[in-house]
């Protein structure tokens, strides 16, 4: 017979494969430890933000949540809106990964309140980078305008070939992944360079991976997805894969949308792309980076009018204007070279 | 007009989030506090619902050059049922259907996915529309139908075939992110997390607009527009475990049968065999029985000593939704004592390999999520209430309801049971009636009595402050007798004795309702108790309904009358208001395409 899982009896735990939850089996952290090692009845320790917060108290209120088989964090709080605290806000309305709208930070880690499952003590708070309404409860609003202006939808520069039209997988690859988000603001929360706020006109991982879905589609005119480029900020993106690490739908954000959007920002709007298209050319040239050749090239003389600065990064030995001017390579110039190609393809 | 009236009382506003829409501010409305504001719109069609339905409709008003505004208890094209339709049927002769194929998907529609109870002529017009506009519409737009590496679009093989938008399972996600987009572009207005908590109404009774209130502001919004579409989708969530999502409350059908508007079918309930047992957040995500892309094969279910009792190719591949013979499968298991409704039976993909399942479908996840090996382990499933095939009447050539100015489409009206492909027909069909009446119809005078009569019920119960149960609590009681009492098997006296209870919980528990907390923002129980006023009056049409329909048919059992009886049944059961109560009356369906073929049989003998 089948192997049936009656519920009650244990699930083994299985070494997971995904590269991103390395190590989480060594720490019985596995999915399947996470989801067999408390037992229905056991009281989880279930600390809430709050918006409200009476005279006296910190603003986390404490609840103490008898665990049900398989619970989610989502299940967690719903006992608590129908058992403690009927007036805690927060937001969700599809309950199966679909809609997106129950993300929350889960012990310092952003999670989907309806696929995350419960840990035996939680610390709930809101996402950040958006504004908090009430308790769990985030405005939205900044990310749906970022959205709106990217105008993430298809102009064709072919006519439209009648269904089905001819188009490969291999051509929609990175659109399809971009596909999966169901735009729940994870990655949003989790982006450090959104957290730096006004400081960069980065629009964020969220925004770009829906200007994805359209700007990596085949069947979109380059200069379209030029003009949505130009308004994202896209290379203020570290790449630290923090977004990667978050979203429950699994896209590989990073690799598969930002870096691919970058690649095409090169290619369609260069002067975007001034810091990144330098600094690979001087080290494909001299197996380096040289930070003066890089300030030169990316500010040209507009640098010097911060002499201050240029004299502290000098003073600091950052900058080395002799072997800038030298033009002097490092023995891994070669193979730098090799890789990355000497010459920078211009569009 | 508003001006015209009084002009004391408000003042004139522009709001940019509306699309330069006329707004006008009511700052001291009479007997309301000083500084409570309010806002009138003015529109041209309200249309209440940002799914499949409502953003079509919207989308083709604008096209006409008919100014819509979308009213979205949830966010348009992230909440209600659209977001969950897993994959899309090909109907006619699209993409390489054979004349098989193509009979067969009608077929389908008819007998598994309506038990005849269909406007045979809607659902072949439909099927042709779905055909020759709905697939090239949406590809044009953008949409990614999934192809595999060599370009060729990816189905699902049998005598019906579907297709995915990117991913099967997930095939609603994309499709709605991509109408949310397109009513963007389209500088369509929308009020978000906002709910329609009544009909506005002119004196001759036509429906002239739309009360509202944005539950995150806490504001009151009278809209006021010449036609209304209810475009509210096809779940109610009226019973303890439901695919409906967490806003849906019966809206629809409450502010249409409190217009006057005609119902049919109420009792025609379909429900999901094979929703995941555990945890209850996860009560909508179903194991997918359909056929799959790309592969012969589909899910199994086991009952609870480990025998099959249902495998869709296998057992009805013309049943491509197949979730009524599933339903009679389980109950025949049920009876048997080798299941339960809320569990004890199992499914999976234990007979397919993994990468057959997850190269085109997200149909692992919730095994994947749990750390169960895939595919061998299976899931504890059990039954949710899923669509209400019943509704509001309408008239499916322009989707008017029996009240002038009201219209419904997509799957709150009582015509067929839904499918994002149908839902999507109906927005267009309904934007072609609007156009054709709209000049006949007119919005209601911003006329105080009726907007300061809704402020005032919503004020109060925003301060319920008895002793009784949260509005929340209630809800689940509700939902805990529709469970218990009108759930998969049905009979008079546990129909009955459902009334009683929800009597009880009308008169006693209702008015000693208490609210924790009475601000504004973001109030969460606020609008838990302006839902459950709804939701009691629908459970009781649905009952009383249940009580009307003396037979069993497809989804709908009925102990005491187990037989399909096509003999006095092959009819809607129509539920009209009269004075302070209501009355049925029957109204047989034509049948031009298919007909069942018997008078009566045994209902669980029936293949659909």
């Amino acid at each position: 017979m089948t192997l049936v899982s009656s519920g009650d009896a244990p699930v083994p735990v299985v070494p997971s494969v995904d590269g991103r939850r390395l190590g989480q089996a060594e720490r019985y952290d596995s999915l399947a430890a996470r989801n067999s090692r408390l037992s229905p009845g056991e009281l989880l320790n279930v600390r809430v933000r709050r918006s409200e917060v009476p005279a006296g108290s910190d603003a986390f209120q404490p609840f103490q949540v008898p665990y049900q088989k398989w619970m989610r964090v989502l299940d967690a709080l719903n006992w608590i809106a129908e058992n403690e605290a009927a007036d805690l806000a927060f937001r969700w309305f599809c309950g199966s990964k679909m809609c997106g709208t129950c993300a929350v930070r889960m012990n310092g880690r952003e999670v989907l309140a309806c696929w995350e499952a419960v840990e035996p003590d939680m610390v709930i708070e809101p996402l950040r980078n958006l504004p908090v309404i009430r308790d769990l409860v985030v405005d939205r609003t900044r990310y749906e305008d970022k959205v709106a202006s990217l105008e993430p939808w298809i102009e064709r520069h072919e006519p439209y070939a009648g269904f089905p039209e001819p188009i490969t997988h291999k051509q929609m690859k990175d659109a399809s992944k971009a596909l999966d988000c169901i735009s729940c603001m994870c990655c949003y929360s989790a982006c450090p360079v959104i957290g730096l706020g006004n400081l960069t006109d980065f629009a964020g991982p969220a925004p770009l991976v829906q200007l994805g879905q359209t700007a990596l589609d085949p069947r979109n005119s380059p200069d379209k997805v030029r003009r949505s480029l130009e308004l994202t900020g896209i290379f203020n993106c570290v790449s630290c894969y923090k977004c990667e690490e978050v979203c429950p739908a699994s896209i590989p954000i990073v690799s598969r949308v930002i870096e691919p959007l970058k690649a095409k920002a090169a290619q369609l709007a260069p002067e975007m792309a001034r810091h990144s298209l330098a600094l690979r050319g001087i080290v494909a040239r001299r197996g380096r980076v040289d930070p003066g050749e890089l300030i030169l090239r990316v500010q040209g003389l507009r640098a010097l009018a911060n002499l201050r600065r240029i004299l502290r990064l000098l003073a600091r030995g950052k900058i080395n204007p002799i072997r800038t001017l030298l033009g002097i390579r490092t023995s891994a110039a070669a193979a730098a070279g090799r890789l990355l190609g000497r010459r920078v393809e211009k569009p | 007009m508003l001006a015209q009236r009084d002009t004391a009382w408000c003042k004139k506003t522009q709001l940019e989030s509306l699309s330069g829409m006329e707004i006008w501010r009511i700052v001291n409305a009479k007997s309301r506090a000083q500084g409570d504001e309010m806002q009138v719109v003015t529109t041209d069609v309200a249309v209440i619902g940002g799914g499949a339905a409502g953003c079509y409709a919207a989308l083709n008003l604008s096209k006409r050059g008919i100014k819509p505004l979308i009213i979205c208890k949830g966010l348009v094209g992230k909440s209600g049922a659209s977001l969950f339709a897993g994959n899309l049927v090909i109907s006619g002769r699209a993409l390489g259907n054979s004349e098989d194929n193509a009979r067969n998907t009608a077929e389908f529609l008819i007998k598994y996915h309506n038990q005849f109870l269909i406007d045979q002529g809607w659902a072949q017009r439909c099927g042709q529309w779905v055909e020759k506009v709905y697939y090239p519409e949406l590809e044009q737009a953008g949409l990614y139908f999934r192809r595999d590496d060599a370009g060729e679009v990816v189905t699902s093989p049998g005598k019906i075939r579907s297709i995915a938008a990117n991913v099967q399972g997930n095939s609603g996600v994309p499709f709605m992110d991509l109408r949310r987009k397109q009513v963007i572009k389209a500088g369509i207005a929308k009020m978000e997390e906002t709910v329609a908590t009544s009909l506005l109404q002119n004196l001759d009774g036509s429906v002239g607009g739309v009360f509202c209130l944005n539950y995150i502001t806490g504001e009151y919004t009278a809209v006021l527009a010449r036609a209304v579409i209810l475009a509210t989708g096809y779940s109610d969530r009226l019973h303890t475990r439901s695919t409906g999502t967490r806003e849906m409350s019966a809206d629809g059908v409450a502010l249409a049968w409190r217009a006057g508007a005609t119902l049919l079918n109420m009792e025609m309930q379909w429900w999901h065999t094979n929703d995941m047992a555990h945890p209850p957040s996860w009560q909508r995500m179903q194991i997918y029985p359909n056929p799959m892309l790309g592969s012969e094969k589909s899910a199994r279910m086991l009952n609870s000593v480990g025998e099959e009792f249902f495998n869709q190719q296998q057992d009805d591949p013309l049943a491509f939704g197949p979730y009524t013979v599933q339903l009679k499968a389980l109950v025949k298991q049920v009876r048997a004592g080798k299941a339960r409704y809320e569990g004890d039976y199992y499914a999976g993909f234990d007979n397919c390999d993994a990468a057959e399942v997850e190269t085109y479908t997200t149909y692992a996840k919730t095994f994947r999520q749990l750390g169960l090996p895939f595919p061998s382990h299976l899931a504890e499933t059990a039954v949710s209430s899923h669509y209400r095939q019943g509704g509001i009447d309408v008239d499916t050539t322009t989707m008017a309801s029996s009240v002038p100015g009201l219209y419904a489409a997509g799957g709150v009206g009582g015509h067929s049971n839904g499918l994002i492909g149908l839902a999507t027909y109906d927005g267009h069909v309904v934007a072609e009636g609007v156009a054709r009446d709209i000049g006949m119809l007119k919005a209601v005078p911003a006329w105080q009595g009726q907007i300061e009569a809704e402020c005032r019920r919503l004020d109060r119960l925003r301060s319920s402050s008895g002793d009784g149960p949260a509005p929340g609590r209630l809800k689940e009681a509700l939902r805990s007798v529709m469970w218990e009492k009108v759930g998969v098997e049905k009979n008079a006296s546990d129909l009955r004795s459902a009334l009683d209870d929800i009597e009880r919980i009308r008169l006693e528990l209702l008015p000693g309702m208490k609210i924790r907390h009475t601000g504004k923002s973001v109030n969460y129980e606020w609008l838990d108790a302006i839902d459950v006023i709804n939701m009691i009056e629908v459970c009781e049409l649905v009952i009383h309904s249940s009580l009307e329909r003396k037979e069993s048919r497809g989804p709908f059992i009925r102990q005491d009358f187990p037989l399909t009886d096509n003999d006095n049944w092959l009819a809607a059961n129509v539920l009209k208001k009269s004075g302070n109560g209501l009355r049925f009356e029957q109204r047989p369906y034509d049948l031009p395409l298919f007909a069942p073929g018997f008078s009566r049989k045994d209902n669980l003998e029936v293949a659909w």
